[in-house]
């Protein structure tokens, strides 16, 4: 233990907020439909998170949280996991929630109010949004140990926002991990703002990926709105953690271009001007003008994409919209798998009340 | 010595019927002379063998076997993948187990002392009691948290709460309190066995009190459901945890006035067998409640409360409570002064006897 | 055996009261031996000990109702002695037994106590009015008791006394009543027999219970349980009288069994020790239940006709009035003849009017040869 010893963050990136390349590309970009699956997902994120913003605002829907900006730290960690992977999200999550076999819809019902949303209709093992900050993270150290004990090869991926780094549940799940060897990567989001507080009221730290260096797993940031340095850095990390249990911390640089949620106002406490400069770095323009770059896409291309997801998006809305209200009762019937027979004039108290309306 | 349980009709609850009889044809079964503390080290040793799927994590559970044994020798049986000693965060023991048991894993985790369990509080409330809602039945948390509690051991500051009534408020989590060496043995195994996650509460002053016989073979106690410990006439008094062995002497003491006390040890403190309270009660019009928590906001005025509701009419005096003092547990030297005793619970059922 | 509970003494009833202890906790009883002394609707009844034991406790004192399947007392057991066979572990605290008997959930048959269903506030009323609440009927729901039912009592009993709770034999008797009159649809027919024929020192209860034989012969049906609600009877092969004895205790109707097939003589003696029972009310359990028909012979006393209720499952009672000298018209002349008035009540649910008549004309027939 004793000694001297000497740490440093690496910092990836391949395409500059113009679309242009730092570095060669990495052998999988060679992959075509991949690279046009992480852009339509982004689009495809994108609409779904306005049409989200828009239900909210016609009282169509509750409180939701915003992904904006940063759609291609999400879309690519579903892209990048493997059907058997398990996905540990928090609430900003959804393109990576629908990429891994969760509807639009569904996304609707979570935020909409019905916890029908958290049913994933699939007979999927990953673990729900989660709502209080960080908890998630020690939650998926569980999965991966699970996973580990059952002999799977298959691993964890989790996220989380920059304020989560802050709590201690973030800081005993990256050292169990390293400590247990443990089949995970750990991804931060570091949209700059936890609500209302900037990063540098949450740390002193130059990185949060160097927080990994404490937990002796390791820990790299990456641009978070360059798709390509991001998919890089997951499927990498997950690959290590499939092969040798290898562990990793990636910090993914972007920046919350939208509220906080539905119920928040960012110019309360946010320079107008910082968000202009930020518009600039997002990474949807970023990577469709690599695609052209490329000689992937066209303005064609384009207008068939955002019809496309436009339909889904608007199909979705419809099945939400339409879905039937739950039985009253389902308020108490997945409280236990048996209900107590103590519950039961509860039960049939609740089950004389009219159904509210499903909005 | 033996050992004999009986069931009553009509009683049979939900988690009975999610208990499995496992007869054992590899093992063989034995009786074995065990305290509350072995008792537990038994069970957990039995299901281990039985199922797979069963991991035990905690502080100080692998190498050492647990600061009091629990987990004695759980290691060398089952391996170092499945007893795990986790890092010193009580949060990071509960999220982990959370985890686990969403992925069929039913991990049986223990906090070293109930005084300790704050940081795990947030993952038991927010997502073990909730997993099976929130996903509507998809993924569910059929965990178990052991912890042991409550004060008489002499140990130092924050080792000798009884917080049972903050878990027990909490709808989805069952909170398990065993009594005796025997009811340990059962209780554990109905927990492991549950569904759904189980707050077991084990009562340390009593780890060592006394030694039962027990037939190690994987029977159950099923959960959510008082056990009635002495039949009587004339008062009911209930109580769990250590303090049943002081409750145990007062009915002996009334009974040799002549006083006929019935003794219910709640034994799951949630969900609350009101049905077998308010029978007794309907019985002998007179009620006492004892718990070394503390008197306010204790489970005892939940009993109490549900009297008053729904039993009004046969009660012959008021339902009283003795309980620890509405204060912060005193340092060893004084938790004497603290804890109900024989005393204080002989007087309540005198007070209650009064009223005629 | 742990705890001794009151057994069941007799078809439906359900509680009895203490009289006497005739034994104390720490005594050794033998088998059979008598534990104690309770009174239940019917009788008085010694309860025998059902085993050899020593006595832990006895419950209630004299004057205490105890309810069936309640306990008696309990016995010191073998089993307690094993707590403290623990002794050589190391114990922190004293500790309860070691062998563990415990009940899952509640005891399996509960007793309910007949709970008085008032709330405290109507308790602590009767209490400052000096109302005993048992007394007092509830008008409330499920007879819930409310303030007016006890100022209502109250107000009596200031002004006419306190009034005595029926107990024993005459509460049975005003339950056994009430049921009758609820259920049973009564017709009472009336005649004379002339008994001009009768030796003069006739045992006229002898000849009433030879006569009851005879009209059951000629009509069955009247010796007969009936079961309303099943809409089914039971014709009896044996005839068990029930005799309605009058003493200062309230009404008893021990029974002499299988009346047709004794003597004279050992039904004279059955008679007198029954009717000394009666009045010692001692009456062995065996010989107050289940009468196949009832006679009731007031005449004893006084009075001419009545209309005798019946207690079910019975559907007929005779009574017999006063024998008395009357002027009859025998072969067109006047004469003086003794006379014993007849009452014959029947449950017209089972019985016609034809069978009880032609009942009756046997009645007659026997007690005037």
């Amino acid at each position: 233990m004793r000694g001297r010893h000497q740490f440093s963050i690496h910092f990836l990136q391949y395409l500059d907020p113009k679309g242009n390349l730092d570095l060669p590309l990495p052998e999988w970009t060679r992959d075509r439909p991949l690279l046009l699956s992480i852009y339509e997902n982004m689009v495809l994120a994108r609409l779904l998170d306005q049409k989200s913003v828009a239900l909210q605002r016609t009282g169509q829907m509750g409180t939701y949280p915003s992904i904006l900006g940063q759609e291609a730290i999400s879309v690519c960690t579903g892209l990048a996991m493997a059907k058997n992977d398990v996905l540990v999200p928090y609430y900003r999550d959804a393109p990576a929630q629908i990429i891994r076999g969760m509807s639009p819809a569904e996304i609707f019902m979570s935020w909409g109010g019905d916890e029908r949303g958290g049913n994933l209709n699939t007979a999927s093992r990953d673990l729900p949004i989660c709502v209080p900050i960080a908890t998630q993270l020690t939650q998926a150290a569980g999965v991966a140990t699970a996973l580990k004990i059952k002999g799977e090869d298959s691993v964890v991926v989790t996220s989380c926002g920059d304020g989560a780094t802050s709590k201690g549940d973030f800081m005993e799940a990256l050292n169990l991990a390293g400590v247990w060897d443990l089949p995970i990567v750990f991804v931060i989001n570091n949209n700059r703002w936890a609500i209302s507080v900037p990063l540098a009221q949450q740390t002193r730290a130059a990185t949060l990926a160097q927080k990994a260096i404490a937990a002796g797993i390791e820990g790299i940031q990456v641009d978070g709105n360059d798709p390509i340095a991001v998919y890089e850095a997951i499927s990498k990390a997950i690959e290590r953690a499939r092969q040798n249990n290898t562990p990793t911390l990636i910090e993914a640089l972007s920046y919350r271009l939208c509220d906080h949620t539905t119920a928040d106002d960012a110019s309360r406490y946010r320079d107008a001007d910082e968000l202009q400069t930020h518009w600039q770095e997002e990474p949807i323009l970023r990577f469709q003008q690599f695609l052209h770059q490329q000689g992937l896409w066209d303005a064609e291309r384009e207008k068939a994409l955002q019809s496309r997801c436009q339909q889904t998006i608007d199909q979705a809305v419809e099945e939400y919209l339409a879905v039937k209200a739950e039985p009253t009762t389902a308020i108490i019937d997945y409280l236990h798998a048996f209900l107590p027979y103590t519950l039961e004039s509860q039960r049939s108290e609740i089950q004389q009340k009219e159904a509210p309306v499903n909005t | 010595m033996n050992v004999s349980f009986s069931t009553t009709d009509g009683l049979a609850t939900d988690s009975a019927t999610a208990l499995d009889e496992r007869p054992s044809a590899e093992m063989q079964i034995e009786s074995k002379e065990c305290v509350l503390v072995e008792a537990i080290n038994m069970a957990l040793h039995y299901e281990m063998a039985h199922d797979a799927s069963v991991v035990v994590l905690g502080e100080d559970v692998a190498t050492n076997g647990g600061v009091f044994r629990a987990t004695l020798d759980l290691k060398q049986a089952f391996g170092a993948e499945r007893v795990r000693d986790t890092p010193l965060a009580e949060g990071l023991i509960a999220g982990l187990s959370v985890g686990m048991a969403t992925q069929g894993l039913k991990p049986v985790a223990e906090i070293q002392f109930m005084g300790f369990m704050f940081a795990a509080l947030e993952q038991l409330i927010c997502h073990a009691a909730r997993m099976r809602n929130r996903t509507r039945g998809r993924l569910t948390c059929p965990l178990v948290v052991r912890m042991p509690f409550g004060g008489g051991i002499h140990a130092p500051e924050h080792h000798s709460e009884s917080t049972e009534a903050l878990l027990a408020h909490i709808p989805g989590l069952r909170v398990v309190i065993p009594s005796s060496a025997t009811r340990a043995y059962g209780l554990l195994l109905g927990a492991i066995r549950d569904p759904d996650p189980v707050i077991f509460l084990e009562p340390k002053r009593i780890y060592r009190a006394q030694a039962q016989s027990i037939c190690n073979d994987g029977q159950a106690l099923p959960l959510d459901t008082c056990f009635t410990l002495r039949e009587g006439e004339d008062v009911t008094l209930i109580s769990w945890g250590a303090l049943i062995s002081e409750c145990t002497q007062v009915v002996e003491q009334w009974h040799e006035q002549g006083i006929s006390v019935e003794l219910i040890d709640v034994a799951t403190v949630s969900p609350l067998d009101m049905a077998t309270i308010l029978q007794s009660v309907a019985k002998t019009g007179r009620c006492v409640i004892a718990h070394e928590a503390p008197k306010t906001g204790g489970i005892g005025g939940e009993i109490a409360a549900q009297l008053a509701e729904h039993a009004l009419l046969d009660l012959k005096a008021p339902v009283l409570r003795v309980g620890g003092y509405d204060t912060v547990m005193p340092y060893a030297k004084k938790e004497a002064l603290y804890l109900p005793g024989v005393a204080e619970i002989s007087n309540a059922i005198e007070q209650v006897l009064a009223f005629g | 055996m742990k705890f001794f509970k009151l057994p069941d003494l007799g078809e439906g009833l359900q509680e009895a009261e203490i009289i006497e202890w005739n034994v104390a906790a720490g005594d050794t009883v033998s088998t059979d031996q008598l534990l104690v002394t309770v009174e239940t609707a019917k009788a008085i009844v010694e309860i025998p000990s059902p085993q050899a034991g020593m006595i832990a406790a006895t419950f209630g004192q004299s004057g205490d109702i105890v309810h069936l399947g309640e306990p008696l007392l309990e016995f010191v057991s073998d089993e307690a002695d094993n707590a403290t066979v623990v002794g050589e572990l190391q114990t922190v605290s004293p500790q309860p037994d070691a062998d563990e008997h415990f009940i899952i959930g509640s005891p399996k048959a509960p007793s309910q106590h007949q709970a008085i269903r008032a709330t405290p506030a109507i308790r602590a009323l009767a209490e400052r009015l000096k109302v005993d609440i048992s007394k007092v009927s509830g008008s409330g729901k499920q007879g819930l008791i409310k303030v007016e039912d006890v100022e209502r009592v109250a107000r009596l009993e200031s002004e006419k006394g306190p009034s005595t709770p029926l107990k024993g034999v005459r509460r049975f008797m005003s339950l056994a009543m009430s049921q009758s009159h609820a259920q049973v649809v009564a017709v009472t027919i009336n005649d004379d027999a002339r008994l001009g024929n009768w030796a003069k020192k006739e045992d006229a209860t002898l000849r009433l219970l030879r006569a009851i034989v005879a009209a059951c012969q000629a009509e069955p049906l009247l010796n007969s349980w009936f079961d309303a609600e099943a809409m089914t009877y039971r014709s009896l092969a044996t005839i068990d009288v029930g005799m309605a004895v009058d003493t200062p205790g309230g009404l008893f109707v021990p029974v002499l069994r299988d009346v047709a097939k004794r003597s004279d003589k050992d039904l004279r003696s059955g008679l007198n020790r029954l009717k000394k029972d009666a009045l010692k009310r001692r009456i062995p359990v065996n010989e107050m239940q289940k009468p196949t028909i009832t006679l009731s012979n007031f005449g004893t006393i006084a009075g001419r006709y009545a209309n005798p209720v019946i207690v079910l499952p019975t559907v007929a009672i005779l009574a017999a009035g006063v024998i008395r000298d009357e002027v009859c018209a025998v072969k067109g002349k006047a004469k003086v003849l003794p006379v014993m008035p007849l009452s014959l009540s029947f449950d017209h649910r089972l019985i016609t009017g034809g069978e009880a008549a032609r009942f009756m004309a046997a009645l007659k027939d026997s007690l005037e040869g």
